[in-house]
């Protein structure tokens, strides 16, 4: 027995106990005593009102009158409400007649008693249901609740983790193809070029199962980036460093200043016929971490159109430190773009 | 039959990798490199070449606005390393491209649908014009309408219009725009084959299906597709002289 099952076996006894116990206390009330004949009337309207709901609900699960809307499923319950509390009725009649367990003080005939009594357990029959509605009306509240929140969780890492691991494909080919040119105009340097690839590709696919890696091994990766830029574009990509010492192990989102390099790259340099620099600092200002990468260009465009690598920034920042870090990227003087990363210094 | 290429890429890596793949092919001569579209349009102007492998991506213009600024395109094979949107343009437009780094099969591939198409051209005695004045019907032009581009051949074109400083070009079902005034290409339009028929439109000769009398001394020609151009009663008169002849 699953544990749905169970839970609703303890709501039908723990209810029905109610019940009984109810009428115990009314009967003991205006009677003044309990009569053994009514202890086993009462125990087989229990009996018989455990049976018939249990029709009830076998009724509702077969037709799947849970998920009707609700227009539809009132009028089919209120039919079968007084369907099933008239056949329980008479069951329960004739079962008292036939074991002969009747009030000799009751007058009335049989007929107003069957209507009565009728009328009786298709109250008790609809509490019933207001309860077993009620119950399965919160349930399926609770669990999409969950499932939402479920949802999210998974959308979010799934986002991280496309974010983390985006590493363009454009950058990757062509390198490889100026790998290839240098393998005979400069074999060493294509070597170095093959093992600054693999650094490369290497730290992108472990930044998946890291929340934040120190900067310097960050700054590994850039200057591999970098390097192998520099081996496409030649002279016209210029690159400067200016790292504070005390900032090398201040953890940092991983491949996050990656992706603000690369930008950098596709968007200033590489437009630009002469080409241009790239600048990128690190220090602690204010007691915060900044993390700033120049370049030369200009921003084109408004700042609703962001690219990817911007859009993604921003949200991983937002996920990870929610407005504890902040990101802004602007045209600062004479044809420089500034894009700047401030988090929480970690002590 | 040799080829002149010239190959526009602003790596010289990818250049050196380029020219040395294309070493195993004698009948190719690298007549020049450019290392960005500017230096590349100006190039292909003074030089003429029969073939350009050209790259997308470059500083400044992109290999497509490149192409759309010349009058006459050459044989085109595209260069990328790795870019969405100019894959998708060359799929629509069955563009022949080389993926960097280059496959020595794919180069020869390409290289081999050129002589197939240069040699259909001769066979149909068609040959690019020499006089580098005017357009001859064999000659293509590179259009670009915003995510489509096309090559298409002078003599596929049926209309003109001129809408603004614009162009729009008709041929097949598309019509894009293009960056020319009307009066810019009659300059360099053959006319022999392309006639000015009115302010609004120059229409292909070889196009014209029907023709009718119409106000004023007036024509009405009905060109291939259905479109209805009306000739006015100074050009009629030149249009008549001219088949006549």
């Amino acid at each position: 027995m699953n544990s749905r099952n169970k839970r609703y076996w303890w709501c039908q006894i723990g209810g029905w106990s109610v019940w009984a116990l109810t009428m115990l206390f009314f009967s003991y009330l205006f009677e003044r005593e309990v009569s053994v004949l009514f202890l086993y009337r009462l125990f087989f309207a229990v009996l018989l009102g455990v049976v018939f709901t249990q029709i009830l609900r076998a009724i509702i699960i077969r037709f799947n009158w849970l998920q009707m809307p609700i227009e539809k499923v009132i009028p089919r319950l209120l039919i079968m409400t007084l369907l099933i509390s008239f056949i329980y009725t008479i069951s329960q009649m004739s079962l008292v007649e036939a074991l002969n367990l009747s009030d000799k003080k009751v007058t009335l005939n049989f007929g107003r008693r069957l209507l009565l009594n009728s009328l009786d357990n298709s109250i008790f029959l609809t509490v019933w249901l207001l309860i077993y509605y009620a119950y399965h009306y919160f349930e399926r509240v609770n669990r999409q609740q969950v499932d939402t929140h479920r949802l999210n969780a998974v959308v979010k890492d799934l986002e991280l983790k496309t974010i983390k691991s985006h590493i363009n494909p454009h950058f990757i080919f062509n390198a490889l193809n100026s790998i290839r040119a240098l393998v005979d105009e400069n074999p060493e340097r294509a070597r170095k070029a093959i093992t600054e690839l693999s650094n490369i590709l290497r730290n992108s696919m472990q930044a998946e199962k890291m929340e934040t890696v120190p900067l310097e091994n960050e700054l590994n990766i850039v200057r591999d980036y970098l390097a192998l830029e520099q081996m496409r574009f030649e002279e016209r990509l210029k690159v400067d460093f200016e790292i504070d010492d005390d900032t090398l192990d201040q953890p940092v989102p991983p491949m996050m200043l990656q992706t603000l390099v690369e930008n950098a790259i596709k968007h200033g340099v590489s437009k630009q016929v002469d080409g241009g620099m790239v600048k990128i600092i690190s220090d602690i200002t204010n007691n915060q971490h900044e993390i700033i990468v120049q370049n030369s260009g200009r921003m084109n465009g408004s700042l609703h159109n962001k690219g990817f690598g911007i859009q993604s920034t921003q949200d991983r920042l937002n996920l990870m430190f929610g407005d504890k870090a902040k990101f802004e990227i602007k045209d600062i003087a004479n044809n420089i773009v500034e894009a700047k990363i401030t988090l929480p210094v970690d002590e | 039959m040799t080829k002149r290429a010239i190959i526009i890429d602003d790596e010289r890596l990818a250049r050196n990798e380029l020219k040395k793949l294309l070493m195993d092919y004698p009948e190719v001569e690298i007549v020049a490199e450019a290392a960005n579209a500017s230096e590349g349009l100006e190039k292909v102007e003074s030089l003429q070449p029969d073939l350009i492998f050209l790259d997308i991506q470059m500083p400044g213009k992109t290999g497509f606005d490149m192409l759309s600024e010349l009058d006459r395109s050459p044989h085109v094979i595209f260069t990328t390393a790795y870019d969405e949107y100019a894959l998708k343009a060359f799929e629509v437009n069955a563009l022949d491209y080389l993926l960097k780094p280059v496959e020595p099969k794919r180069l020869a591939d390409a290289l081999h649908k050129l002589d197939q198409v240069e040699e259909k051209e001769s066979l149909a005695g068609i040959t690019p014009t020499v006089n580098r004045g005017t357009l001859g019907e064999a000659d293509q032009v590179f259009v670009k309408d915003g995510e489509r581009c096309w090559f298409v051949k002078l003599s596929d074109i049926r209309l003109f219009e001129s809408v603004g400083n614009y162009a729009k070009v008709f041929f097949g079902p598309n019509k894009p725009l293009i960056l020319k005034s009307l009066n810019a290409l009659e300059e360099r339009l053959d006319d022999k084959v392309f006639f000015r028929a009115n302010r609004k439109h120059i229409v292909n000769l070889r196009m014209i299906e029907k023709v009718e009398p119409y106000f004023n001394g007036g024509l009405l020609l009905e060109i291939r597709g259905g479109d209805k151009i009306e000739v006015s009663r100074r050009q009629a008169v030149k249009f008549k002289e001219m088949m006549s002849l």
